[in-house]
């Protein structure tokens, strides 16, 4: 059959392979010579080729196949994503010859789409009045986007990237960072010099803003803050208002977390109307159907995490918002929940004693309290329940309802753990009231009341960028980004609008930051340490004090610069006092150890006294999750462990095949690659049990699922060391097991791990592989046999299963 | 006693278990338990719209061939395999597998009901056009064996037709056909189209490996059981089925995409069911008819991984129903 290409003008030509062949020669130049890279990508595209396929089709269907190649080998990523940058490059500049070309079409371009964004009502005019686009158009470095992966030249691309009113594309990956970068200088005094600096950090990949930053910076709209942090008063005016400011903030991008727990409980009485309330629930699930109605295009949700204390009369309930069942009007399926846990709860747990619900109209001040001042009053409500002084109270026990949350936490993985007096008792801006919730992804600790609307502005190191060529980690290196980013993250705030007042005046009286980091164990698998290993702990707590000591350094120099933040004095920075400092103050309080580890390496005295002087930021650590800004990255997000050796991602932009290229570079310098390959896709990426790999490897890359949920929370305690805020501790679990599930989470709490984020649960049942041989009569035989011992049933005594084997003719 | 019997008396109670593999599959299948509308299947209409012709097409041709085929399935099994099995363990996953076709059939429904597709000439296609009315014949020829004519299961003939309706329903429509057709849906999600769909596919397809292990298990039992109905005459039989449903197969695929769409043209699909079909009849004791390689290496992408779900952006389909049932108490 003879195929026919049709043009973008609507001609037709005939279909011309070496086109193509140029093309995927191309984008395959500089690697592995032992492949024959056209022939396989060019003779797997032809099984798919059709007549009258479109020019734009075809591109899209050689990218495909090259992709779907990754699993043999990840330098298949490599040739996708050049070829669809290459794509993005004629779309955005045109036809190019070579390299150079491609550089000079950056450079031409770059004042005349920055202009027609601000033309067409996109982009900040400041950007063309502050800045001289030329001269930044001269430092743009193409070869950058070397550096991306196929996923983050998508999710740059589908994302981040300006697109036209007429939906041309704006940006190349490089205008894309520049303009960010400008975006965030708008305050500097010398912008072109910041930008510069800013640009040159962040399109190297050494440090990346966070989402909303990436969406919205030097855009007429510039919601840049990350994460809002709100509650809900007991009144109908607050609970519209809320409601409202849902809405906007989430037209920003912005992720909300949202305290319930003051809301009256089911069956309360109402003074105004003689009635009795309906509690919190439907009231979340109104909330949860506007993160729904304001999506961008449809695709992206809003996002909102729902905090409630497990004293509240309705906490059962908030249990089952997330279940697949039920009446539909009392669920929450877009938005999560998590748990905000006192101390005294975790004390009764241990004891196996009994715990009280109640409803907030008669306990009001219990959500202001925490640590022993909670556990005083708390005792005392009990004790007036028990005297039958309380309109409304259920006693059950405090070991029951643990179950029940983590019961609730592996079938739906939410309510998330959290706990309030670990979380307040270790804070260092303690002086603007009780911190009520956490945010979205567990890891800002914020207070905040009806005045304020807590804001968090986010940034992540990328510490795959700091490693040293002859090994280790460059300190030094992680220093200066760590510094250059507090900066970038301060102008921010001065930058970025809400349409929330609340969080605009909270953001200027707090300046609150939070900068993390992201690729832990991408650079301890380089290093060649297991996840769970003393080497690995040790990492993971030197590299954050040297984090911490720069931010922290870093804000003090702004202070001085720019002057403290608002509400500095009667802080504990004023006070002399650094994130290591709180884990005494909350061993005093709990009364009870703190397990971790308390060395220190720098010199934190100095620190003591310089913090004294003056912060320009209220907080300024944070480790997120990191899950798309990682991507574009091309790093492991977060301190999150591999998930699998060979897994598939789900985002909005697809499903992508991740191969662990560390494994595969340890295994092709051995030679073990191409044997092993699809033992490793048959056991989805466990290479425990596969022969050929030697032990030393099989040590350094486990699974999530195969690793000690405790080397989960060991890395966490030991970074939360470090953190004044907290980390988006992500959990992964292959037991069911509640027993061992009770054992884990109280564990985290025991150590001074102040949040835990969302649960993953090893699935036991995958569909039937597709790619790898199955023969399930084989499966069964010798699932029988390994059985056969444990098992009186006379069935499993049949030998292996022939089918019709013995009987049917052989073919041919 | 065998798995096979008629006495309505058999199989009321359910311990000593005897196949401790159907109580495996029942357990299994009870947490896999899930609902269409966990999935916000109305994320993809804007998709849908932007899509070729050709592609809707396929789509809809798609939900045409599933929707009647699930009910199908649920009549093969309510007239031909649940009345003649004995074994209350072997009850219980076919009770649960008639309510997941009925799920299935409910989720297509939402699809329908969700997409601007026409109802009703989705409904008639299996009537009307003459590929897809061929594979549904072919069912139900078996299925009235078991039915309409005096069948009697301590026979070596009614034994055999049995196995037929079996390999007929499990190893033909749901290991084969089904298991195109969702390649073939699944393809999508790979260039970013009907992610929800896809997922609400993801869950089909883990209840459909369920229903493959059961029915080749069961298969399987009773040819051992049952060495008498092993004849060479009925193995050439069984695999001249599997052969012929290829062809019709073939047919219908040139059907469901006349031209082709990115990434994928009928006789892409046809090799994979070629591929398919190889592993059906090894799993029966075949030798492999085709030695083809499968086309569709994305598949390794779309369905042979875990997932990494970033749980604000997609649904988490790897959830399951019963935490409780795994309790063991141990922090008491």
């Amino acid at each position: 059959m003879a195929i026919t290409v049709v043009k973008r003008n609507g001609q037709r030509e005939p279909y011309d392979a070496n086109k193509i062949n140029i093309a995927i020669e191309e984008a395959a130049a500089g690697l592995d010579e032992n492949i024959t890279w056209v022939t396989q990508i060019a003779s797997e595209l032809e099984l798919t080729l059709f007549d009258g396929i479109t020019t734009q089709q075809l591109d899209e269907a050689v990218i495909q196949v090259a992709l779907q190649n990754v699993k043999d080998d990840p330098a298949f990523d490599t040739v996708a994503a050049r070829l669809l940058l290459k794509t993005i490059y004629k779309r955005v500049l045109g036809d190019y010859t070579d390299a150079a070309d491609l550089k000079r079409l950056h450079k031409e371009h770059f004042a005349t789409n920055v202009t027609r964004g601000v033309e067409e009502g996109l982009l900040d005019p400041r950007l063309t009045s502050m800045f001289d686009l030329d001269a930044l158009a001269e430092h743009l470095e193409p070869a950058h986007d070397e550096l991306l992966k196929y996923i983050g030249v998508v999710t740059l691309n589908n994302r981040y990237g300006i697109k036209g009113r007429n939906g041309d594309a704006l940006e190349v990956p490089q205008y894309f960072w520049m303009r960010i970068a400008m975006g965030l200088s708008l305050n500097e005094a010398n912008p072109n010099e910041a930008a510069l600096k800013f640009y040159e950090k962040m399109s190297s990949l050494e440090y990346l803003a966070a989402g909303s930053t990436l969406v919205n910076a030097g855009t007429i709209y510039p919601q840049l803050a990350n994460c809002f942090v709100m509650e809900m008063q007991d009144d109908m005016e607050h609970i519209a208002k809320t409601t409202r400011d849902v809405m906007w903030l989430t037209k920003g991008t912005g992720g909300i977390g949202l305290s319930v727990t003051k809301l009256r409980a089911q069956g309360s009485p109402i003074r105004s109307n003689n009635t009795t309330s309906t509690g919190p629930i439907p009231f979340m699930h109104t909330i949860d159907s506007i993160l729904r109605a304001v999506s961008r295009g449809g695709k992206k949700f809003g996002a909102l995490c729902f905090y409630m204390e497990n004293w509240h009369m309705d906490f059962p309930e908030f249990l089952e918002l997330r279940s697949n069942s039920g009446d539909p009007y009392r669920r929450t399926r877009t938005a999560n929940t998590a748990v905000w846990i006192s101390d005294e709860f975790m004390k009764r747990v241990q004891n196996d004693e009994p715990w009280y619900l109640f409803d907030p109209l008669e306990v009001a001040d219990l959500n202001e309290l925490y640590g022993k001042a909670f556990s005083e009053r708390y005792n005392e409500y009990v004790a007036m329940a028990e005297a039958g002084e309380m309109h409304m109270f259920k006693k059950i026990g405090a070991r029951e309802q643990f179950k029940s949350i983590l019961i609730s936490l592996q079938t739906t993985s939410h309510p998330w753990l959290t706990w309030k007096d670990t979380i307040n008792n270790r804070a260092l801006n303690n002086n603007t009231g009780t911190i009520h919730l956490s945010n979205l992804c567990t890891e800002i600790t914020l207070p905040q009341d009806e005045d304020n609307v807590s804001v968090c502005n986010l940034a992540s190191i990328n510490l795959s960028r700091h490693l040293l060529p002859e090994g280790g980690v460059d300190f030094v290196k992680i220093a200066e980004s760590a510094r250059l980013a507090v900066r970038q993250l301060d102008n921010l705030i001065d930058i970025t609008r809400s349409s929330v007042k609340e969080a605009d005046f909270s953001n200027e009286q707090n300046r609150a930051v939070g900068l993390g980091v992201m690729g832990f164990t991408d650079i301890i698998e380089k290093l060649g340490y297991s996840y769970e290993s003393e080497e690995a702990y040790d990492l993971i707590d030197e590299i954050m004090e040297h984090v911490s000591y720069a931010a922290i350094d870093a804000s003090t120099e702004l202070a001085k610069e720019r002057g403290s933040y608002t509400n500095f004095e009667g802080s504990r920075w004023s006070e002399g006092l650094v994130p290591l400092d709180s884990i005494a103050l909350t061993e005093a309080d709990r009364g009870m150890e703190i397990k971790v580890n308390r060395k220190t390496r720098l010199d934190w005295d100095a620190m003591r006294e310089k913090v004294k002087g003056g912060m320009r930021n209220a907080t300024l650590m944070a480790i997120a999750p990191t899950a798309s800004i990682g991507l574009v990255a091309g790093t492991t997000p977060g301190l999150d462990p591999q998930f699998s050796q060979i897994f598939s991602r789900s985002t909005s932009n697809g499903k992508f095949l991740e191969v662990n290229r560390n494994l595969v570079a340890t295994l092709q310098e051995k030679g073990l690659w191409e044997q092993n390959r699809e033992a490793i896709l048959r056991s989805q990426g466990d290479v425990q049990n596969v022969a050929g790999i030697p032990d030393d490897i099989k040590a350094v890359f486990k699974t999530s699922f195969q690793l000690s949920p405790y080397a989960f929370l060991e890395v966490a305690a030991r970074a939360q060391k470090w953190i004044d805020q907290a980390i988006s501790r992500n959990m992964y679990l292959e037991t069911r097991d509640l027993g061992d599930m009770m054992d884990i989470y109280f564990d985290a709490w025991s150590r001074g791990v102040k949040t835990t984020y969302y649960l993953h649960m090893k699935p036991r049942h995958q569909a039937e592989q597709s790619t790898v041989k199955v023969n399930k009569a084989e499966e069964i035989s010798s699932t029988k046999a390994a059985t056969a011992s444990t098992s009186t049933s006379t069935a499993g005594a049949a030998p292996a299963r022939r089918g019709f084997g013995g009987f049917a003719k052989k073919a041919e | 006693m065998g798995i096979l019997g008629t006495g309505l008396q058999d199989g009321l109670l359910l311990k000593p278990i005897k196949y401790q593999w159907a109580m495996d599959l029942y357990d299994q299948a009870v947490a896999n338990t899930w609902f269409p509308n966990e999935i916000q299947l109305g994320e993809d209409i804007a998709d849908f719209k932007k899509m070729t012709d050709e592609e809707r097409h396929a789509v809809t041709f798609l939900m045409s061939y599933f929707n009647p085929n699930e009910l199908l399935v649920n009549k093969a099994l309510a007239f031909g395999v649940y009345p003649y099995v004995s074994a209350a363990e072997c009850s219980l996953y076919l009770a649960k597998q008639m309510w997941e076709e009925a799920n299935h059939c409910m989720s297509f429904e939402y699809v329908l009901e969700t997409f601007p597709i026409d109802r009703e000439a989705a409904y008639n296609s299996h009537v009307d056009v003459p590929s897809m009315a061929r594979k549904e014949e072919f069912e139900m020829k078996y299925i009235r064996r078991m039915t309409e004519q005096t069948l009697d299961i301590n026979t070596i003939e009614g034994k055999q037709d049995f196995i037929r309706n079996l390999v007929a329903y499990n190893v033909v429509l749901e290991g084969i056909w089904f298991y195109s057709g969702f390649m073939v849906a699944l393809s999508f999600r790979q260039r970013n189209l009907l992610r929800n769909f896809g997922s609400l596919m993801d869950w089909v397809v883990r209840d459909e490996s369920l229903h493959l292990k059961f029915g080749i298990n069961l298969i399987l039992t009773v040819l051992e059981e049952n060495p008498e109905i092993q004849t060479e005459e009925f193995a050439d039989e069984i695999r001249q089925m599997i052969l012929d449903a290829v062809e019709m197969e073939e047919a219908y695929n040139h059907d469901l995409l006349p031209g082709g769409i990115l990434g994928l043209n009928a006789n892409y699909i046809n090799q994979y069911v070629k591929y398919l079909a190889d592993r059906r009849l090894e799993e029966l004791g075949f030798e492999p008819h085709y030695k083809v390689s499968n086309p569709a290496k994305w598949m390794a992408t779309a369905n042979d991984t875990l997932e990494l779900v970033n749980f604000f952006e997609s649904t988490n389909t790897s959830y399951e129903a019963n935490a409780s049932a795994t309790t063991k108490a141990k922090a008491e």
